[in-house]
C-alpha cells in the first residue's frame, strides 16, 4: 500500500514526462543547440537551441549572422521566399554556400515548401512575405520542434520563441562624398516568449571592433589606397 | 603501372573534334570558317577557317584580323563527349566494341575486327564508311602496335606493320607524346615533360627510348616511365571496352485514366519494386532515372532525377517511390513546368505548363547504368544522414515548385552585388562563372550587402531645394545628394494613399512607380564610375553611390544607389 506523497510523486513525474513529449514545459526545454557566432551570445545567451523559432525584423545581416556559425558547422540551410538574399553577405558572414539553398519564389506552396525545407534543412530562413496563415505557421513551428530545426523569420511570428527587432543602428565610414560604408552597430530589441522584460543589446555587426573606432573618425585617409578611391582613378582616366 | 602485352589496335581520329562538335550542334555548314574559343585563346580550329589562316591556340583578334567571318563558338566539354557518342554508335556498326579513350579519339582493338573484315585496310575502310554515313562525320583510321603509334599513325591514315612500331616512333618529335594524354592534367604534364626533354636535346621519341629505363625512372618519375614506355611502342593498358549497356525501363498502363492522386500512389510503389527488381535481376544500380508520363490528351511528360542510394535492403525502392509520387503530385496538380516536347532536365521548368490532365501510363526508365559495386563514392567520402536528408527535401520541393524552384548559389567575379552572385537550379551542372580572383577594377567594396533585389529598383536623389541630382560623364555631381525617395512598400496603403492625393502632382490614376516619403541623407560616398562591357551590346556605365539614410532618431539606414541614363536605381540596400 503506497501512501499519498508516493502516489502524487508518481503523478506528477507521470504529467511532467507526458509534458516533455508534448512539449508544454518551457522551463526544462533543454534540446541541443547548433553553433552560434560569439557575436550574437549578448542576444541570444541560451544558444540557437534546435526546434526553436526566432522572428527577426528589419534586419537580413541578422538572420544570416543567425545562421552563420550552424552553417561553417556542416548545417543545411534553405532560404524560402528571400529573392533578394545578398549572395556574397551570406558568404561573408560565413555561410557555407554550398550546403545553403534558395527557394525564392513558393508561391501558393509556400507551406508545403516550408515543411519540406523543415523536415530536412538544419535551419530555414523564412521571407517576409510568405502565403502562410496562422495555422500553417503553428504547423511549421511544431514540426521544427520535432526534427530539431531552427526557423528563422522575417516579420512577426505569433509565438515565436524569440522575437528580435532591429529598433537602431549606425554605420561608420561615410562621409560627404568620400570614405565608404566601414562599420555598423546595430541595436536589437529581444524579446522572449518566456516573458521578462525586452533587452536591448547593441552589437558591431560589421567591421572588426578595431575598424569601427578608427573609421569613427568618419573620413579614412587619403593614401590608405582604399578600393574605391583606386578605381576612382583607375576608370576616370578611361571613361 | 604494369607491362602489359603490346595489343594491335586501330585508332580512330575526328580531325578538330571540338570545333566539329559545335558546328554540328549550331547546325552550320563545313564550308563556314568556325573556331571554338575557350578562355583566351582557340582550342580547336575547322579545315575552312585554318585555310583562311586562323591558326589554333591565337587570340580571338588575330584570328579575326585573318578571318573576318570567322564563327566563334563556345567550349564545352559536356557537348563534345554527348555528340561523340553518335560517332562510337556509328562505328560500332562497324566493329563490336570500341574505347572512347577522350571526344574525338576512339580506341579498336584491331585483330578480331581485322580478322572479321579481311585485312587492316578493309577495317579502316568499314570503320570510315560507317561513320561518314551514320554519323556524317569524316573521321582517319590508323593502325598500329601499342597506343602512341596507332594515334600517330591515325592523323596520317596509316597502317603500320606488325613489330614496326619502334622504326615508325623514332623519327616523330617528343612533343607527339601530348597526343596520347586522355586528360587535360596528364597532357599538361606530358608537354611540360617534352619541353624539359627538348631543352636537353632529346627532340625525337627514338632518343628518349635510347636511354636508360631506370635512368629515365631516376630523373623524370612515374611521367619519364609513361613516356619511355609510349616511346618504345609499348602499352600501358589494354583497352577497355565501351559495354553498351541497355537502359533499364519499367511501364504501367493504368486501366482507367488516373487523375486523383490516392490512385497513383499504390502504382508508384508498384512500379519503383519493378524497376528495383530488374536492376538487381540485372546485377546493376543506376545513377539517374526518367520519369515519364503520358495524359489522357496524349501529352508527354518527362523529369530526370539523379538518385545516389544503393540497390541494398529496398532502400532504393522506397527512395523511387517517394520521387515518383512527388512527381506524379506535382503534374496532377498542374503546378511543375514539364517539359513537353523538349526532353532532358535542363529543357524542365522552361518548357509550358501543362494542364492537368488524367494520367494514361507511368514509365521509368534507369539511366546511367554501372555494374553493382562500382558505384563512385563523392569526393568528400559518401552522403552523410544530413546530406541525404537535406537533398532528399529540396528534391521534394523541386517536385512541388520545378525544377528551376530552387537554386543553388556560389560566388563568382564581378563588380555590383548583383553581378557577384551566380545561382543554379539545384542539382544541375552550373556553367563556369567568373573567376573571382581576377581583380574586377571599380568592385564595390565589402562589407556585401545583404538585400540584393533581383532587379534594381527605381529610386530618386534630390538636392536640397528639391531637383533631382544628375551626375555628367565626368563625374562631376550637380549637387549634394540630400533628399531619397525609394519605392513604396506595395503593402503600404498610406504611401498609396499620399501618391493618388492631387497634391502629389498628378490626377488620376498613378502611373510609374508608388514613392515612399522623402527620407534625408546623413552621408553619403561616391561617386563611384564603372563602366562595363563597352564593347558589346550589353555595355553599362554607371557610377555607384553609397547613401546613409536617417530614419530615425538613431536609426540609419544604408542602400547603394546606381546613376545611370540619367536615372537613378536602388542597388542592394545594407539592412
Amino acid at each position: 500500500m503506497e501512501t499519498a506523497e508516493a502516489r502524487i510523486a508518481r503523478a506528477r513525474e507521470a504529467l511532467a514526462g507526458v509534458q516533455r513529449r508534448v512539449g508544454t514545459t518551457r522551463d526544462r526545454w533543454e534540446a541541443p543547440a547548433l553553433p552560434l557566432t560569439p557575436l550574437l551570445d549578448q542576444v541570444l545567451p541560451q544558444g540557437l537551441r534546435r526546434g526553436q523559432v526566432v522572428a527577426v525584423a528589419g534586419s537580413t545581416s541578422l538572420m544570416l549572422a543567425l545562421a552563420a556559425a550552424a552553417s561553417e558547422a556542416g548545417s543545411w540551410t534553405a532560404a524560402v521566399g528571400m529573392p533578394a538574399l545578398g549572395v556574397v553577405a551570406a558568404a561573408r558572414r560565413g555561410l557555407d554556400l554550398a550546403r545553403l539553398a534558395l527557394v525564392p519564389h513558393p508561391g501558393a506552396q509556400a507551406a508545403a515548401t516550408a515543411g519540406a525545407c523543415v523536415d530536412g534543412m538544419d535551419v530555414v530562413l523564412l521571407g517576409p512575405r510568405l502565403a502562410l496563415s496562422d495555422a500553417d505557421r503553428r504547423r511549421l513551428a511544431s514540426r521544427a520542434r520535432e526534427r530539431g530545426t531552427v526557423i528563422v523569420a522575417e516579420g512577426a511570428w505569433a509565438g515565436a520563441h524569440t522575437t528580435l527587432t532591429a529598433v537602431g543602428s549606425r554605420w561608420h565610414g561615410l562621409g560627404a562624398g568620400d570614405g565608404r560604408l566601414r562599420g555598423r552597430e546595430l541595436t536589437v530589441r529581444v524579446e522572449e516568449r518566456r516573458g521578462g522584460t525586452a533587452r536591448l543589446v547593441t552589437l558591431p555587426i560589421e567591421g572588426s571592433a578595431l575598424g569601427a573606432t578608427t573609421a569613427g573618425a568618419g573620413v579614412p585617409a587619403r593614401g590608405g589606397a582604399t578600393a574605391p578611391s583606386v578605381s576612382l582613378r583607375a576608370l576616370g582616366g578611361a571613361a | 603501372m604494369s607491362v602489359v602485352t603490346v595489343v594491335r589496335r586501330a585508332v580512330l581520329w575526328v580531325p578538330d573534334w571540338p570545333v566539329v562538335a559545335a558546328m554540328t550542334e549550331a547546325g552550320l555548314g563545313a564550308h563556314v570558317p568556325a573556331a571554338v574559343l575557350h578562355g583566351r585563346g582557340l582550342i580547336a580550329v575547322s579545315a575552312a577557317a585554318r585555310a583562311a589562316g586562323v591558326r589554333r591556340g591565337s587570340t580571338r583578334r588575330l584570328a579575326q584580323r585573318a578571318c573576318p567571318e570567322l564563327a566563334i563558338l563556345p567550349h564545352d566539354e559536356g557537348r563534345d563527349s554527348r555528340l561523340f557518342e553518335a560517332v562510337a554508335a556509328a562505328a560500332e556498326q562497324a566493329v563490336s566494341g570500341v574505347e572512347i579513350s577522350r571526344p574525338g579519339l576512339m580506341i579498336i582493338p584491331a585483330d578480331g575486327a581485322a580478322r572479321f573484315h579481311g585485312s587492316e585496310e578493309a577495317l579502316a575502310e568499314a570503320l570510315v564508311t560507317a561513320v561518314a554515313e551514320h554519323a556524317g562525320i569524316e573521321c582517319a583510321v590508323g593502325a598500329a602496335d601499342g597506343l602512341l603509334a596507332a594515334v600517330l599513325a591515325a592523323r596520317s591514315s596509316e597502317v603500320v606493320p606488325a613489330g614496326a612500331s619502334r622504326g615508325y616512333l623514332a623519327p616523330a618529335p617528343v612533343d607527339s607524346l601530348a597526343l596520347a594524354a586522355m586528360e587535360r592534367a596528364q597532357r599538361q604534364e606530358a608537354e611540360r615533360l617534352a619541353s624539359v626533354l627538348t631543352r636537353l636535346g632529346i627532340v625525337t621519341l627514338g632518343d628518349l627510348a635510347a636511354l636508360p629505363f631506370a635512368d629515365v625512372l631516376a630523373r623524370f618519375g612515374p611521367v619519364g616511365v609513361w613516356a619511355h614506355r609510349l616511346a618504345s611502342g609499348e602499352d600501358l593498358a589494354p583497352p577497355v571496352l565501351r559495354r553498351t549497356e541497355e537502359d533499364i525501363a519499367v511501364e504501367h498502363v493504368f486501366e482507367d485514366p488516373a487523375e486523383r492522386i490516392e490512385q497513383l500512389v499504390h502504382v508508384a510503389k508498384e512500379a519503383a519494386a519493378a524497376l528495383d527488381r530488374a536492376l538487381l535481376d540485372a546485377g546493376v544500380r543506376c545513377g539517374r532515372v526518367r520519369i515519364t508520363a503520358r495524359t489522357e490528351k496524349g501529352q508527354e511528360l518527362e523529369r530526370v532525377w539523379r538518385t545516389d542510394v544503393g540497390t541494398r535492403a529496398g532502400a532504393f525502392a522506397r527512395h523511387m517511390t517517394d520521387r515518383v509520387r512527388w512527381q506524379l503530385e506535382g503534374w496532377l496538380s498542374g503546378t511543375v513546368g514539364a517539359s513537353g516536347a523538349a526532353r532532358g532536365p535542363g529543357a524542365g521548368a522552361a518548357g509550358q505548363v501543362p494542364e492537368p490532365s488524367p494520367l494514361v501510363s507511368l514509365g521509368l526508365v534507369a539511366e546511367d547504368v554501372v555494374p553493382l559495386g562500382s558505384e563512385q563514392a563523392y569526393l568528400w567520402g559518401g552522403v552523410s544522414g544530413a546530406d541525404s536528408r537535406a537533398h532528399r527535401a529540396l528534391e521534394r520541393v523541386q517536385g512541388l515548385l520545378g525544377l528551376e524552384g530552387v537554386l543553388a548559389v556560389a560566388e563568382q567575379g564581378g563588380r555590383s552585388p548583383r553581378d557577384r552572385a551566380h545561382l543554379a537550379p539545384w542539382g544541375q551542372e552550373a556553367p563556369p562563372a567568373r573567376a573571382i580572383a581576377h581583380p574586377w577594377p571599380g568592385r564595390i567594396p565589402d562589407p556585401p550587402p545583404a538585400t540584393v533585389p533581383p532587379v534594381a529598383r527605381p529610386a530618386l536623389v534630390l538636392d536640397a531645394g528639391g531637383a533631382p541630382v544628375t551626375i555628367s560623364r565626368r563625374l562631376a555631381v550637380s549637387a549634394p545628394p540630400t533628399w531619397v525617395r525609394l519605392e513604396a512598400d506595395p503593402a503600404d496603403e498610406r504611401a498609396q494613399a499620399a501618391n493618388r492625393h492631387p497634391s502629389s502632382g498628378h490626377v488620376g490614376r498613378v502611373a510609374g512607380p508608388v514613392w515612399d516619403r522623402a527620407r534625408p541623407v546623413e552621408s553619403w560616398a561616391g561617386p563611384w564610375p564603372v563602366s562595363e562591357r563597352w564593347w558589346s551590346e550589353d555595355a553599362s556605365r554607371r557610377a555607384y553611390v553609397q547613401v546613409a539614410l536617417r530614419d530615425g532618431e538613431d536609426t540609419v539606414t544604408a542602400v547603394l544607389l546606381a546613376y545611370g541614363g540619367g536615372e537613378w536605381e536602388l542597388e542592394a540596400v545594407y539592412d
